[in-house]
């Protein structure tokens, strides 16, 4: 068999395999279709925000909820990225894989095996993401401003601000001393209780603590500010005032004591945070 | 195909492995479920398909003596024709593994993976290059019959289209890209230099005499007008006569084998009636012109100097042997002892024999035997045993129709000569 003929043959296969590929996939989707959203379970916020953590992640993406939580130690990126999502709306980081990058189809097919159900809101009707909703703004339009014109009677928003009262959300803060950013946080308070504690930013005398090596000799501080965090995560907001003695949140780690924390530093970067308001809405 | 591999084949071997050997570290493993291999074999096919597709253009570029690492231009365009039809294959294996290593996402995802909206515009880049693979290698499936070589080779044009949107496919998907640039510019180089340069570096000769040597076969004495080409004995040339009286083929390219010896000042090309154009060249106008390039090929590359050799020519496979005679008659040296056996229907057909008998006569180191087959049928082992009794023990050249070549090469293979001591330069759609 000459080259002429192989390589026809393998055409002749290649052509055949797209376009039983093609039709194979035509005629099983036209199913699918059918068994649409009406057949899922629905979902509310509420319960999608129970499921927020590696333990267990739920997702929402346009409209749909996935329970992700089995592919989470899969994802090429680090934990962090994917599980910034979870127990949310996460459409926006579907969306944006890299700024204005979806996600590639393949990932898109991924995402089906984990489908849970629809997300609805407390009226069991299905919620669209805020991409979606933004973009059909003006064909909803009344309805949509109907819900947002609460009565002042029963806007808790409102009745939050009035008082003085931080508002659910997410926030950043920071404290800087002598010309020089040290410590810039990120949090989100829900029902007045504190979340998503991060550093975006720890720094002193020149050394970034974020950056160091487990080796280094400073390490440890950065572990006992880790601490300080973690200590923090779901406790109301006026816990922050514990940061005042930090070795109620710190433990002493090679000879650096949590009492000498700079505690004073983070809880100024948190009430900076709170001073400034909510950074974007939850 | 021979089996050695030669100093050219190593070098196409590292620049085809190249971009895989820069790619390979960030394909990941082979291990694991059916989508992770599928992938990398998506991958591995890709890269190792265009690189081959670039390097079929690059050895397309039939400069002079570029085809002498490689063992001649016929064996050189077996390598393009190799590649060029391997990478072919690979590249539809490539998309079709990428595909279904999607599959067990969903079939979805596997089809929108293939065919994705147009705004993934690499994806159809690379689909682009496939349509421009099969534009031009459709002919030669044969669909139509045998398709017409001129055309044929206008059509073949359409390959740089393929090899620029394969190469623009690569360059927007591929992590390193100076492998491609370097393999990219090689091949593009090397289509524009065939296409563009050459035609110009052509060497003119006019046509001097138009010598009968036969009915239907001529000799061409073509004399330089400026320096003309360099060659050695059996090397072969591509001839485009312009005289415009023509009936067939001015202006076109066709492979012919160099008779003259390299010391003659004439280059003479013995020219069989075969097709359209070698029909037309039997009665071209002496002093039209003639533009020569080459020379190509190196029939008589040596691979046991210490041996004597056996020459057997058939037909108008004798001029080969004809130009390495009048070497020897000129003087030239050769290692060993020659004995060329002419095989020709009868008398008629044997054109030069009276020349080959007179420098048998003159010089030792050289013998001639005449064979005919209407008297003796297929030459056989008894007539060249009787005639030089040690050819099995010689170095051996042939040259002749495809059914002669078969022929001889299962009677030496009868004999027990190893098939590396055989040359025989075949060419049929150069």
């Amino acid at each position: 068999m000459n080259m002429n003929k192989i390589a026809y043959s393998v055409f002749i296969a290649f052509v055949a395999s797209l376009l039983t590929l093609i039709s194979v996939s035509a005629l099983s989707s036209s199913e699918r279709e059918e068994a649409d959203d009406e057949g899922l379970d629905p979902i509310t916020l509420d319960e999608l925000a129970e499921h927020d953590g590696a333990e267990s992640c739920w997702k929402a993406i346009h409209g749909r909820v996935y329970d992700i939580t089995d592919y989470v130690p899969d994802h090429p990126t680090d934990d962090e990225v994917i599980l910034e999502w979870c127990g949310r709306e996460a459409t926006e980081g579907w969306d944006n894989k890299r700024p204005g990058v979806p996600h590639s189809p393949r990932a898109e097919g991924m995402l089906d095996e984990y489908l849970i159900g629809r997300l609805v809101d407390e009226e069991g009707e299905p919620v669209e993401s805020e991409a979606a909703t933004e973009a059909n703004g003006n064909a909803n339009g009344e309805a949509d401003s109907d819900q947002a014109r609460l009565s002042p009677a029963e806007d808790e928003r409102l009745h939050r601000a009035l008082l003085g009262l931080p508002l659910d959300g997410r926030y950043r803060g920071v404290f800087g001393d002598g010309g020089e950013m040290q410590v810039n946080v990120q949090f989100d308070l829900r029902d007045g209780q504190l979340s998503n504690i991060s550093y975006r930013h720890l720094a002193y005398r020149d050394v970034d603590y974020r950056r160091l090596d487990e080796d280094d000799d400073l390490y440890p501080v950065w572990v006992q500010h880790q601490q300080l965090a973690e200590g923090l995560e779901g406790q109301p907001l006026t816990a922050i005032f514990a940061l005042h003695e930090p070795e109620r949140l710190a433990e002493d780690i090679d000879g650096y004591s949590g009492a000498t924390l700079r505690g004073n530093k983070v809880h100024s970067a948190f009430r900076d945070a709170l001073n400034r308001g909510v950074y974007s809405w939850p | 195909m021979r089996r050695w591999l030669r100093p050219g084949d190593i070098a196409l071997i590292i620049l085809l492995l190249l971009p895989l050997a820069v790619a390979l570290p960030r394909l990941g493993g082979l291990a694991g479920p059916p989508e992770v291999w599928l992938t990398w074999v998506g991958r591995v096919t890709g890269i190792l398909g265009l690189a081959m597709m670039l390097l079929a253009g690059v050895v397309s570029c039939r400069a002079p003596g570029f085809d002498r690492p490689f063992g001649g231009l016929a064996r050189l365009w077996h390598l393009h024709h190799w590649l060029g039809f391997t990478a072919f294959i690979l590249v539809m294996v490539h998309a079709l593994a990428l595909g279904l290593a999607a599959v067990p996402a969903s079939l979805d995802a596997a089809v929108a993976t293939l065919f994705p909206p147009v705004s993934h515009g690499s994806i159809w880049l690379g689909w682009l290059a496939w349509l421009a693979l099969v534009v031009f290698l459709a002919p030669t499936f044969d669909f139509f019959g045998q398709p017409h070589y001129q055309r044929w080779k206008r059509l073949h044009l359409v390959s740089a289209a393929a090899l620029l949107l394969g190469l623009w496919h690569a360059l927007l998907l591929a992590g390193e890209a100076w492998p491609w640039w370097l393999l990219g510019i090689a091949g593009l180089g090397a289509i524009a230099w065939r296409k563009g340069v050459a035609p110009r570096r052509r060497h003119a000769y006019r046509v001097e005499a138009v010598d009968p040597l036969a009915r239907g076969v001529v000799e061409l004495v073509l004399r330089p007008e400026g320096g003309g080409i360099r060659y050695e004995a059996g090397q072969f040339v591509y001839l485009s006569p312009l005289d415009e009286s023509l009936s067939a083929g001015r202006g076109e390219e066709h492979p012919y084998t160099i008779a003259s010896a390299p010391s003659d000042s004439r280059l003479r090309i013995g020219i069989k009636d075969l097709g359209d154009a070698s029909h037309a060249l039997q009665t071209v106008t002496p002093e039209t012109r003639v533009l020569v390039e080459g020379p190509y090929g190196e029939f008589f590359g040596r691979r046991f100097p210490e041996r004597d050799m056996l020459w057997v020519g058939g037909g108008i496979g004798i001029t080969p042997f004809v130009g390495g005679a009048r070497d020897l008659a000129a003087g030239a040296s050769v290692d060993g002892h020659v004995h060329l056996f002419y095989l020709a229907s009868d008398s008629v057909r044997a054109y030069y024999r009276e020349e080959l008998e007179g420098i048998a006569e003159a010089h030792e180191a050289f013998a001639f035997t005449q064979h005919y087959s209407r008297e003796r049928g297929r030459l056989d082992e008894a007539f060249l045993r009787e005639h030089c009794p040690d050819y099995t023990e010689r170095e051996i050249f042939l040259c002749g129709p495809p059914a002669m070549n078969a022929h001889l090469r299962r009677l030496l293979a009868g004999q027990g000569v190893p098939a590396s001591r055989i040359h025989s330069e075949v060419f049929d759609f150069l």
